[in-house]
């Protein structure tokens, strides 16, 4: 289906994105090659010239990883009126095996973007550019992913039939009549809430411990926590939280959640949770590079500000997760 | 020493065909509070030098010590950053941007500062009150005398505070009143406690009272008569 | 800390905007070029999602399965003793006879749908009266009793008349009663609507009793559609079987695909938008390169020129992507659409006459910005940078 105004634009995004990373990645293989930071040759004048190209560029990735995101949801979701048997994004999507492993990759390639430039703003708060060769590095290996990703796409959009036959979430993730399957079947309502209310808890009980000492281990269970939690948490919003949002106990999708018949909840809820999500992550490792010359004042100062945005980061998404239930509880189910 | 240079080299366009030996060997130290004149011929050196202390670039080679801030190796986004902080320029042909208004050319270093617009007309207007020049806030800078332009050039030196004061020429395009003017200001702002550099081959400045102290530059090096 | 920062940002902005407007007669032209861009690709997206919505609602009220007898590849009236047959088949709940037609009114020109069905045995049918302005649905054995659309009235200029007649086939009169109006709201769907029962539609298109023009046939279970549809196509084979989601699919398929194509067809002109906008921004004026070389020797940071072109572009392709669609809004939503006329022709049979409305989702406008904006900002990061890295001492000179 590719000529349909949503393939159209995701390709041209993907394109995009591809060009920019190509004139990144020239940069990188330039300063991987001849960066010497005590030479004053022109060549070297340059090179700190293109640092500031190829970190524009990183940032318009980012913005663009962000948007094509969104935009492949939304055209999933837009797809679903011309494949049999889907009604919203989680049944276009399950209609090629390509559709899941794309939504993954892009959502991965958000966190890959933002860590580079994390790494990028340490680095050049530093004289010395401690990190400029780890940097290029991590870049030349996004650009395989960046491929990955525009050819996943590719290949979910080529692939899609209006004749394929797919399910949709009221299947996928409904409770299960005997004998059919469920993706996210065997695990309890009950359980979940109890593990998510859990996690969130020590998530915030670590933080708080964290913000008034740093103790590295800590931290760094810290972070493996969050890369736990976060999907946990997508679980959780995809089986739990998001039939009350839509007020009707069968109806569990983590798409829906995102269109404006539901005033756009998802993007505040999913918002929250990745850029928590992300602070959490890189609390930790951002520490692998405090001994480097220069750095020590800017990690430190990073932890805590990753800490300290994560925790209240997490605070809000807990409470846009709870909110709906506790309305639920309150006024009733008939909202 | 505010200022303190040794040995320093510096090569244009090192290892190409359009190789320039602008600097060699110079060492230099200027204390805080005086008047410096650089003088020489045309193509001496004199701006390369002024550059090298204005932490425009590094030197090539050998150390510069400005401010206290060890320029070589130094990244460019660390040059800026110590040249917004130390350093105030004034430029042979004033460089200001004909079309902005007199106050907005005044407060130009102040932008990426992240000083709000209150604060930034507060500090120049101090300065400008004090430069006489006050009159001329809105007036885009195009459309002002030659005089009023230079004290324009004066007051967005002043106007991020800094130490040390580099002039580049600044009379070559003033007549004499104007230019004695020019020196009597940087004579007051000596008195105030600023470290004064002036490249210039005007017999008006570097023969003026106020000048401590007058260094001779030819072909790269300092000449020593 | 932070708020240094958010100041810092306010004041380039601050700069930026002086910036485009001192070099104005560039960037309107740029912003024209761009607003019509955008206002093409607008328009075209508003409409063809307009015109889908439209449809949408149309198919809705269409039956689950459709059953027509085809003669020589022609569609023929349908005895009422097929419906009798298929009563047999597991999974069907309802099998209602239609009769209708189009009948072109000679003396005003007009072409009225005639629907005669019982709004009783229709599936929603209930739903039926409420969509009225005024007046019931004609009962069972009530003689030439209709309910008209609004269009309806408006031709035949019925306000304050209860009888009217019509031409049968072979030119005698029959005589109607409007027992009721459709309300405006419904527009989409009855303004040229007659709705009488089936007997009265069979006399005014003398069709003989015990025939209809199609049978619609509602399920008990909609996900056993195609299973029924192929057990009725097996014992009628003279009959042609319509099923609800293989009109809506198609019709999206091709609906889908022809904008697409149209799509392509802009893309072409973003494409050379985005050629003129690098060209643009990649000539360095002598002038330019000064005024950066003295901000940088003042003490701006390359990062901080790239902010100022990066607040340029938000601010051209913002002010170009409002102003684009605006006007495509007022274009579809008050001009119908007239300059994309030639390329919907095809589609103007499903919504004659009405006006389009656009409702779009923030989608719609990511989907617009990613067209339009994403190419843009693209295409300018190169020369901006360029321009970012004039160095600090080319402003020593003299
Ligand atoms: N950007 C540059 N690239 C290459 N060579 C340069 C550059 N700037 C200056 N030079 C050369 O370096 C030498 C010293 O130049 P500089 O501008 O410092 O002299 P100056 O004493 O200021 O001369 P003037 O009195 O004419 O201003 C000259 O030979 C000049 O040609
Ligand atoms: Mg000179």
């Amino acid at each position: 289906m590719f000529l349909n105004p949503w393939s159209i634009a995701l390709t041209l995004c993907g394109l995009l994105a591809l060009a920019l990373g190509a004139v990144a990645s020239r940069t990188a293989l330039r300063v991987l090659r001849f960066w010497d930071l005590g030479s004053d040759s022109n060549r070297q004048i340059s090179l700190e010239g293109e640092i500031w190209l190829s970190s524009t560029l990183m940032a318009y990735g980012l913005g663009f990883q962000i948007v094509t995101l969104f935009l492949f949801v939304l055209a999933a979701d837009q797809f679903a009126q011309a494949i049999a048997g889907a009604m919203c994004a989680t049944g276009s999507l399950l209609a090629s095996p390509y559709g899941v492993p794309t939504l993954l990759v892009k959502l991965c390639g958000l966190f890959f973007y933002g860590f580079w430039l994390l790494l990028h703003q340490l680095d050049i708060r530093s004289e010395h550019y401690p990190l400029v060769r780890s940097k290029y590095l991590y870049l030349l290996l996004l650009i395989p992913f960046l491929v990955l990703d525009v050819s996943l796409q590719t290949l979910y959009i080529a692939g899609l039939k209006p004749d394929i036959i797919t399910s949709c979430c009221g299947v996928v993730f409904g409770s299960t009549a005997a004998g059919e399957s469920n993706l996210l079947g065997g695990s309890s309502r009950h359980g979940l809430l109890i593990a998510f209310s859990l996690a969130s808890l020590s998530l915030a009980g670590m933080a708080t411990i964290l913000l008034r000492r740093w103790r590295p281990r800590l931290a760094w269970s810290y972070s493996l926590g969050w890369l736990c939690f976060l999907p946990l948490a997508l679980v959780v919003i995809t089986t739990v939280v998001s039939s009350y949002v839509y007020a009707m106990p069968y109806h569990k999708c983590p798409f829906c959640l995102l269109k404006p018949e539901y005033h756009y909840f998802g993007l505040p809820l999913y918002g929250s949770l990745l850029l928590a999500g992300f602070f959490g992550m890189s609390a930790a490792p951002t520490g692998l590079v405090r001994s480097k010359p220069g750095l020590a004042r800017v990690v430190d100062s990073y932890q805590r500000l990753a800490v300290k945005g994560s925790l209240l980061l997490l605070v809000i998404f807990a409470g846009l997760s709870w909110y709906h239930f506790l309305k639920y509880l309150l006024v009733g189910g008939e909202g | 020493m505010l200022i303190a240079l040794e040995n320093v080299c510096k090569i244009y366009n090192q290892g190409q065909a359009n190789e320039v030996r602008a600097l060699s060997g110079i060492d230099l130290s200027v204390e805080a509070g005086s008047m410096l004149c650089l003088k020489g011929p045309s193509g001496s050196g004199k701006s390369t030098l002024l550059a090298i202390i204005g932490c425009v670039f590094p030197p090539t080679s050998g150390r510069a010590a400005i401010a206290g801030k060890q320029l070589a190796r130094l990244p460019d986004r660390f040059l800026t950053i110590h040249r917004r902080e130390s350093i105030g320029f004034i430029f042979q042909k004033f460089n200001v941007l004909p079309e902005l208004t007199v106050l907005e050319n005044i407060t130009l270093p102040l932008l990426p500062l992240g000083i709000s617009p209150r604060e930034r007309r507060q500090r120049a207007k101090t300065l400008m009150e004090r430069l006489g020049i006050a009159h001329r806030e809105n007036f885009p800078a195009g459309q002002i005398s030659g005089g009023e332009l230079q004290r324009v050039a004066i007051a967005r030196a002043l106007i991020n505070r800094p130490p040390i004061i580099l002039a580049d020429e600044p009379t070559a395009h003033l007549d004499t009143p104007l230019s004695r003017e020019f020196m009597a200001i940087m004579q007051q702002l000596q008195a105030e406690g600023k470290t004064i550099v002036i490249a210039s081959h005007d017999p008006l400045v570097f023969e003026h009272p106020a000048i401590d102290r007058q260094v001779a530059i030819q072909d790269g090096r300092i000449h020593v008569p | 800390m932070a708020k240094r920062g958010i100041e810092k940002q306010l004041n380039i902005l601050d700069y930026a905007l002086s910036s485009l407007w001192r070099r104005r007669t560039k960037n309107l032209s740029i912003l024209l070029v761009f607003s019509a861009v955008i206002f093409l690709v607008a328009s075209f997206l508003m409409v063809s999602k307009a015109l889908s919505d439209r449809a949408g609602q149309l198919l809705v009220a269409a039956p689950e399965i459709t059953v027509q007898r085809m003669s020589a590849g022609r569609q023929e009236a349908i005895p009422l003793a097929h419906g009798e047959r298929l009563q047999g088949i597991f999974g069907i709940r309802r099998v209602v006879p239609r009769v209708w037609g189009y009948y072109f009114d000679e003396v005003t020109g007009a072409n009225f749908t005639v629907l005669g069905v019982d709004p009783l045995q229709m599936p929603g049918g209930d739903g039926l009266a409420t969509a009225l302005a005024r007046g019931r649905l004609p009962e069972e054995g009530e003689a030439g009793m209709v309910v008209v659309g609004q269009g309806v009235v408006e031709t035949l200029a019925l306000e304050n008349r209860q009888l009217f007649s019509l031409f049968r086939p072979d030119l005698s009169l029959k005589t109607l009663t409007v027992s009721g109006e459709f309300a405006k709201e419904t527009g989409i769907m009855t303004a040229d609507l007659l709705l009488m029962h089936p007997a009265e539609a069979r006399d005014l298109f003398l069709i003989a009793p015990g025939f209809a023009t199609d049978l619609c046939i509602s399920v008990a279970n909609s996900r056993e559609i195609e299973t029924i549809a192929r057990k009725i196509a097996e014992l009628l084979p003279d009959c042609r079987v319509l099923t609800r989601p293989q009109i809506q699919k198609t019709y999206q398929v091709v609906f889908g695909w022809r904008s697409g194509f149209a799509s392509i067809c802009l893309l072409s002109a973003v494409a050379a938008f985005i050629i003129l906008a690098w060209d643009k921004a990649s000539g360095l004026a002598p002038e330019e390169r000064r005024e950066i070389a003295i901000l940088k020797v003042l003490g701006w940071e390359t990062a901080d020129v790239l902010a100022v072109r990066f607040w340029e572009a938000c601010l051209v392709s913002g002010l170009a992507f409002l102003l684009g669609m605006l006007s495509a809004f007022a274009h579809v939503l008050f001009f119908s659409a007239f300059l994309f006329r030639p390329i919907l022709l095809g589609w103007s049979v499903l919504a004659p006459g009405l006006s389009l409305v656009p409702a779009l989702a923030l989608g719609d406008f990511l989907l617009l910005a990613a067209f339009t904006v994403l190419p843009y900002l693209a295409a300018t990061v190169i020369p901006a940078w360029r321009s970012a890295t004039v160095p600090a001492d080319s402003a020593l000179g003299g």
